[in-house]
């Protein structure tokens, strides 16, 4: 890509991604509070200071470390358009990963590029669409919903589809990099079965941890 | 929850909110499809793929909603089904909501999904769970674009590495994921140990996964039900453990 090239899909892609993104992130943060505003307009509940700000506290205590260690660690994989998309949908390890990951599987471009931005966006958009349509009917008629799966097979999924999802994907990249897979494994049990490590600290270790042993394969030429 | 409790959870108002925040989600993935197909065609990329690229992306997302809509319908059970799916369609996955509906709760003076849960303490439970999902919000939306500056550097403008390198993340956030299954914390003892059902479900749902990928190589089509096949699979192996 040359400069020129790069300076135009800054102007035809980034600038827009980040004003969509901006504006969609925020609008929802605000309207985040609009249930509290209900219940004390339609119902006169309100919290006092003292207990709101105790409450903040101790989600933030619980939380908050997240906040700032996912949006760093999960950038190099969704890029700015998917982060701006993941992070206002949720589920993102269990859904936008996988999903981004597949689409660009399916159509075959090369990770990192603008064509895999795009791709990524479009999977990424398309599992929000499907997510909705799941999740509205679930509201409607959840426990109807719910009456149509066996009792194991609804423990099934509610215990094991996340695991198993982690682990297709792990599969699907340790297929192209199994050095990197092999080496990111041993960073993660270390972390978590010799450290002892709280989570956030596990992930981000994992995350930049793996980039970093990965440097050193790639400027000695092994992956 | 008591039933005057209840009814206000579930009332038409609840809904109309939850509304509001739910179409912000679709409209924002409805404007990223757009931009993208326009950009699209503007570095002369086909259209076909986009197609397909937003097909695997619904297709793939079934299995994985699954699962979410059954978790759903327990947390509908105690907080009401509106604000569940208010909570649901944006960032924080059930349990975490479930985990700041609880915090609220206390912080009222209230035990969580006991007879005593009153007005003040679903205030609680509403504004913890709406606050919580304001730090990811907030933080994201004010400083992402930042992000971006900081991988250009780190990637350096090398193809390859950057290829490597977004490799190399997803790696390491899924041996993260996927050790952080196999081995829970006992929230007791609070050690680590390993789990047989979650070990065979990321076992196998890794070897099918490989599998799949290896067959379609001759069988295109596969690739979009990849995901999916690999998830039933790796469950049917943590059931019959």
């Amino acid at each position: 890509m040359t400069d020129q090239e790069q300076q135009e899909f800054r102007e035809i892609w980034e600038k827009p991604v980040t004003r969509i993104g901006m504006a969609t992130l925020l609008l929802t943060a605000a309207l985040s509070f609009l249930p509290s505003l209900y219940l004390y307009v339609v119902h006169g509940v309100w919290l006092s200071l003292s207990v709101a700000l105790k409450a903040w506290g101790m989600i933030a205590a619980l939380f908050g470390a997240f906040y700032f260690v996912e949006p760093a660690s999960y950038y190099a994989i969704l890029g700015l358009s998917g982060t701006y998309m993941a992070f206002l949908s949720g589920n993102i390890s269990n859904l936008r990963l996988p999903c981004s990951a597949m689409a660009q599987e399916v159509v075959g471009v090369e990770p990192g590029t603008r064509e895999s931005e795009i791709i990524s966006t479009l999977g990424i958009a398309g599992s929000i669409i499907t997510n909705l349509v799941f999740i509205t009917l679930a509201a409607l008629a959840g426990n109807w919903l719910l009456s149509l799966f066996p009792d194991p097979v609804a423990a099934a999924f509610k215990n094991y589809a996340v695991p198993a999802i982690f682990g297709a994907i792990y599969g699907q990249f340790a297929m192209r990099y199994w050095k990197i897979a092999a080496l990111a494994l041993a960073i993660a049990v270390v972390m978590f079965m010799v450290f002892h490590a709280p989570v956030w600290v596990a992930i981000l270790v994992s995350v930049f941890g793996t980039i970093g042993v990965s440097r050193v394969l790639y400027v000695r030429k092994m992956v | 929850m008591p039933t005057d409790v209840l009814l206000a959870a579930n009332a038409f108002g609840v809904w109309l909110v939850a509304l509001a925040v739910v179409s912000v989600v679709a409209v924002q993935a409805i404007l990223y499809i757009r931009l993208a197909l326009a950009t699209a065609r503007k570095i002369d990329f086909p259209h076909d793929k986009c197609v397909r690229g937003l097909r695997s992306g619904v297709i793939s997302a079934i299995g994985p909603s699954i699962a979410i809509l059954i978790v759903m319908v327990a947390m509908m059970s105690v907080v009401g089904a509106p604000i569940t799916w208010l909570r649901l369609s944006i960032i924080g996955a059930a349990p975490t909501e479930l985990t700041a509906a609880k915090v609220g709760s206390e912080a009222t003076g209230v035990e969580f999904g006991s007879a005593q849960y009153d007005m003040k303490a679903l205030a609680g439970s509403w504004w913890t769970m709406g606050v919580n999902g304001v730090g990811w919000l907030v933080l994201v939306g004010l400083f992402a674009h930042r992000l971006e500056y900081i991988r250009e550097k780190v990637g350096g403008g090398d193809a390859r590495w950057l290829a490597v390198l977004s490799g190399a993340a997803t790696l390491g956030a899924f041996a993260f994921l996927n050790v952080n299954n196999i081995f829970p914390a006992d929230p007791v003892q609070k050690i680590r140990r390993l789990s047989g059902g979650p070990l065979a479900a990321a076992l196998v749902g890794a070897v099918v996964m490989v599998v799949l990928l290896m067959v379609s190589r001759r069988l295109p089509w596969l690739k979009e039900y990849a995901l999916g096949i690999a998830m039933l699979a790796g469950m049917a192996a943590a059931m019959l453990l």
